[in-house]
C-alpha cells in the first residue's frame, strides 16, 4: 500500500518545475517534504492529486502498483489519496456538512444514512475540537487562515484517506490552530494511513514527529533522512543546504 | 407587423365607452380609452442597448392571439398543484387565460378584513380603494405592452391587507397559460396596509403549448407606513413559445420593508422591468432574483433601485445563469434622486456561462443625484471556477456532479431568501432538472476549458 512517484516531470504552461522527482510513501509512514518557497513543493501536490493544470511530461505516479498518471482527481480520491490544500477553494451556498456527506458518499456503493452520517460527523467534530456550528457554515466562505485548515483535517478525518498530502497546512496558523492541526494529523496517523507534510518551515514538526525527510531544491530533491535532517535544516537553514549541494555539483 | 384594427377590436371588448360607465366607473373607462389609444398608436417596440443586445419581437405573431376564456374549475389543474405543492394557503386567486378560475380566501383572513379577489371585482365592489392606487406607478403611456395591459387586462387580481394585520398564511395569485394562440392581458393590485405583515407570491406557469401565446402583465405592490411584506415572483412558463412581457412595480412608504424574490426558470422570450421605490424616509427594500436560461430562450431584465427619498436602505443582488443557445440580458440601475441624501445602497449582480453558444451580460449602473448617500454595484461574468470543480473533484466528487453542485450553491444564496420551504424546493428541483437536461453540453463546455 504506498504511493510511488518515478522521474516525475511536470510542466505548467511551458515551463519545467519539476525535473525528475522520485518519492515513496507507505501507509503507516510520516513523510516531510520541506523546501523553500518556488521548489516546486505545491506543484508536486497538486500534481499527486491530478490538477488539469499541471503536465506530467515524463515519469510515472503509482498509487499501490497501479499507474495513476493520468487519472482524473476524482478516481484518485476514490481510490485511497487527499490532498489538503495550501489554498482551499471557497464553495459558495455549500454547507460543511453538505460537503461532507456529498464527498463521504462519494466513495460508497450504497450512500451512508443520515442519522449515521450526522453521528459519524459529530464524533470527528468532537475529536478534532470544532465548534458544533462549524458546519453549518458555507465551506471556506468567510473563514479565517486557520478555519480553512481545521475544515481540510475535518475532511482528512472523515474521508480516511490510505495516503494523505497535507500542503503547507501549518501556514497562515496560530499556535493553538497549529496544535489543533498537528493533533488532528497525530490522531488520523496510525498504520491505516500514510502523508507527506509538505512544509517550508519546520515548526509543524515540533507537534508531527517524521520518519522520513526529503528536502527539495529547484524541483529537484536534494537530500533524504531521517528527522535529525529537518533539525540540521531548522539550525543551519536552506542556504547551507544549497550551498552543500552546489559544492556537490562543483565536486 | 402592425397590430390590426381588427385584433384590437377584439381585445377591447372590455374597454367600455366612458359614456356608458356608472359614475363611479367614468374614471376606470376613461382610462382604459386613453390605454388603448397609446395601444393603437404604437408600434411593436424592439429594445436595443450598446452592445450586441437587441430584444425583438419580430417572430411573435401578435394579430394571431386572442383572449380565451375559460370555465371556473373544481379542481386545480396538475400544473398549478405541482407548483403550490403542500403549502398552506391564506388565498388563492387562479386565473387561466383570460378568466378567473378559481378564487378562495381563508375565513381567518376574511375575518381580519383581508380582501383578496380579481381585479375585475375589485373594480366593481371597491372602486374607491382600487382608483386611489391603480396605475399610480405605471403609465399606459410607457409603451405598447403596458398599453396593453392596462386596455384589455381581465380577471387580474387585487390584494387589500387593512391596517394593523398579520397576515399569517400566504395570500398567491396563479397565472396560467394552457394554450397556444392566446393572449393573457392580466394586473395585479396589492395594497398593505400600515404596520401589516404579509407574504404574497405570484406564480406565472405555462403548459407545454404548442404555437405562442403571450402574457402581459402589470404587478403594483403599495407597502404603507411600517408594513412588512415578503414577496415573491415564481415564473416558469415553460418549454413552450411563451412570450412575457411585463412591468412590475414595489414602491415602500415610511419605515416600510419589503423583500422581494423574482425568479425566471422559463419562457421563450421574457422582457420584464421590475422597478423597487423606496418612497419615504426609513424605507428598506431587499431585492434578490434569479434566472436560469435554457435552449432557445431569451431573457431581458431591467431594474432598477429608485430612492426617492433620504435615509433609505436597499440591498439587491440578482444571480444568473445560462445554458444551450440561450440569450440573457441583466441590466442593474441605482437610482438615487436630489434630496434623497443619507440613502445606503449596494447591488450585485452576477451571471454564469455553461454553454459555448449562449450569450448574456450583467450591467450594473448608478445615477446618483444627491450627495451624503453610499452607493456601489458590483458585477461579474464568467465561468465555472476550474479551481472550485478541482477541489470538489479532489474529494472523489465526480466532475458532472461537482459542476451541479457548484451552480446549486451558486444560487443558494437567492434561494435561501425565499419565504417558503416549498417553493424553495420547487426552485431547486427546476434549477437541478435544467442542469440535468444541459448535463452533456455542460461536460462538453466544462470539459474543453480543462
Amino acid at each position: 500500500m504506498s504511493l510511488e512517484i518515478q522521474n516525475l516531470h511536470v510542466r505548467i504552461e511551458e515551463r519545467e518545475i519539476l525535473h525528475g522527482v522520485d518519492l515513496k510513501v507507505s501507509k503507516g509512514q510520516t513523510h516531510a517534504l520541506m523546501g523553500p518557497n518556488g521548489s516546486g513543493k505545491s506543484t508536486l501536490a497538486n500534481t499527486i492529486m491530478g490538477n488539469p493544470n499541471y503536465e506530467v511530461t515524463e515519469g510515472k505516479i503509482l498509487f499501490n502498483g497501479e499507474d495513476f498518471t493520468e487519472a482524473d482527481p476524482d478516481e484518485r480520491a476514490r481510490a485511497g489519496l487527499f490532498l489538503a490544500f495550501q489554498y482551499p477553494a471557497t464553495i459558495p451556498g455549500v454547507s460543511v456538512a453538505n460537503f461532507l456527506r456529498l464527498a463521504v458518499n462519494a466513495r460508497r456503493e450504497e450512500p451512508m444514512k443520515v442519522k449515521d452520517f450526522g453521528k459519524y460527523m459529530r464524533e470527528n467534530v468532537d475529536l478534532l475540537k470544532i465548534d458544533p456550528s462549524f458546519v453549518s457554515r458555507y465551506l471556506n466562505e468567510g473563514f479565517s487562515g486557520g478555519e480553512k485548515k481545521r475544515a481540510e483535517i475535518l475532511q482528512l478525518a472523515m474521508l480516511k484517506p490510505e495516503i494523505a498530502v497535507l500542503d503547507e497546512t501549518d501556514s497562515g496558523l496560530d499556535i493553538d490552530a497549529l496544535r489543533i492541526v498537528s493533533d488532528g494529523v497525530n490522531a488520523l496517523s496510525g498504520p491505516g494511513m500514510g502523508s507527506l507534510i509538505i512544509t517550508h518551515y519546520t515548526r509543524i514538526l515540533n507537534y508531527v514527529r517524521p520518519g522520513f525527510v526529503h528536502i527539495m531544491l529547484d524541483g529537484r530533491i536534494v537530500r533524504e533522512g531521517g528527522p535529525e535532517l529537518a533539525d540540521k535544516l531548522e539550525e543551519h537553514g536552506y542556504d547551507f543546504i544549497r550551498e552543500e549541494v552546489d559544492g556537490d555539483d562543483a565536486g | 407587423m402592425p397590430a390590426s384594427v381588427a385584433s384590437g377590436e377584439q381585445r377591447s371588448r372590455n374597454v367600455v365607452p366612458a359614456s356608458t360607465a356608472p359614475d363611479t366607473l367614468i374614471w376606470f373607462a376613461e382610462l382604459r380609452a386613453q390605454a388603448l389609444k397609446v395601444y393603437e398608436r404604437e408600434p411593436l417596440p424592439n429594445w436595443r442597448r450598446s452592445g450586441f443586445w437587441t430584444t425583438s419581437l419580430r417572430k411573435l405573431d401578435l394579430d394571431a392571439l386572442a383572449p380565451r376564456e375559460h370555465e371556473p374549475v373544481s379542481e386545480l389543474p396538475a400544473l398549478v398543484t405541482g407548483a403550490l405543492g403542500e403549502q398552506e394557503v391564506g388565498a388563492l386567486i387562479v386565473q387561466s387565460g383570460a378568466s378567473t378560475v378559481c378564487t378562495s380566501v381563508h375565513p381567518e383572513l376574511a375575518e381580519q378584513g383581508v380582501i383578496v379577489c380579481p381585479l375585475d371585482v375589485a373594480v366593481q365592489e371597491h372602486p374607491e380603494l382600487v382608483r386611489e392606487y391603480y396605475m399610480r406607478r405605471i403609465s399606459p403611456d410607457e409603451g405598447k405592452f403596458s398599453a396593453a395591459t392596462a386596455a384589455f387586462w381581465t380577471g387580474g387580481a387585487f390584494v387589500h391587507v387593512p391596517a394593523n394585520v398579520q397576515v399569517d398564511k400566504p395570500i398567491q395569485s396563479v397565472y396560467l397559460i394552457e394554450e397556444g394562440g392566446t393572449a393573457q392581458y392580466v394586473h395585479t393590485l396589492a395594497i398593505v396596509g400600515e404596520q401589516s405583515e404579509c407574504s404574497i407570491r405570484e406564480y406565472c406557469l405555462g403548459a407545454p403549448i404548442t404555437g405562442q401565446a403571450l402574457h402581459a402583465g402589470g404587478f403594483e405592490l403599495y407597502a404603507r407606513p411600517g408594513a412588512n411584506v415578503k414577496l415573491a415572483h415564481f415564473h416558469d412558463w415553460g418549454p413552450g413559445e411563451i412570450y412575457d412581457i411585463s412591468t412590475k412595480r414595489v414602491e415602500i412608504a415610511r419605515d416600510a420593508r419589503v423583500d422581494w424574490v423574482p425568479v425566471h426558470l422559463g419562457g421563450r422570450l421574457i422582457k420584464q422591468t421590475l422597478d423597487i421605490v423606496t418612497a419615504e424616509k426609513g424605507s428598506d427594500m431587499r431585492h434578490t432574483g434569479l434566472y436560469f436560461t435554457e435552449g432557445e430562450e431569451h431573457l431581458d431584465l431591467f431594474t432598477s433601485d429608485r430612492h426617492e427619498a433620504g435615509y433609505t436602505t436597499g440591498d439587491t443582488v440578482w444571480k444568473g445563469a445560462l445554458t444551450g443557445n440561450s440569450r440573457a440580458s441583466y441590466e442593474g440601475l441605482i437610482h438615487i434622486v436630489p434630496n434623497a441624501q443619507e440613502s445606503h445602497t449596494y447591488l450585485q449582480t452576477h451571471q454564469m456561462l455553461l454553454s459555448q453558444k449562449a450569450r448574456g451580460d450583467a450591467i450594473p449602473s448608478l445615477i446618483v443625484e444627491t450627495d451624503s448617500v453610499s452607493a456601489s454595484h458590483g458585477g461579474t461574468v464568467g465561468e465555472l471556477d476550474e479551481e472550485q470543480i478541482f477541489y470538489m473533484t479532489s474529494r472523489g466528487i465526480p466532475r458532472s456532479e461537482a459542476v451541479r453542485i457548484l451552480v446549486e450553491g451558486y444560487f443558494e444564496e437567492v434561494v435561501q431568501r425565499l419565504d417558503d420551504e416549498g417553493l424553495q424546493e420547487l426552485v431547486r428541483r427546476r434549477i437541478a432538472r435544467k442542469l440535468a437536461d444541459a448535463e452533456d453540453q455542460v461536460a462538453e463546455f466544462i470539459g474543453e476549458r480543462a
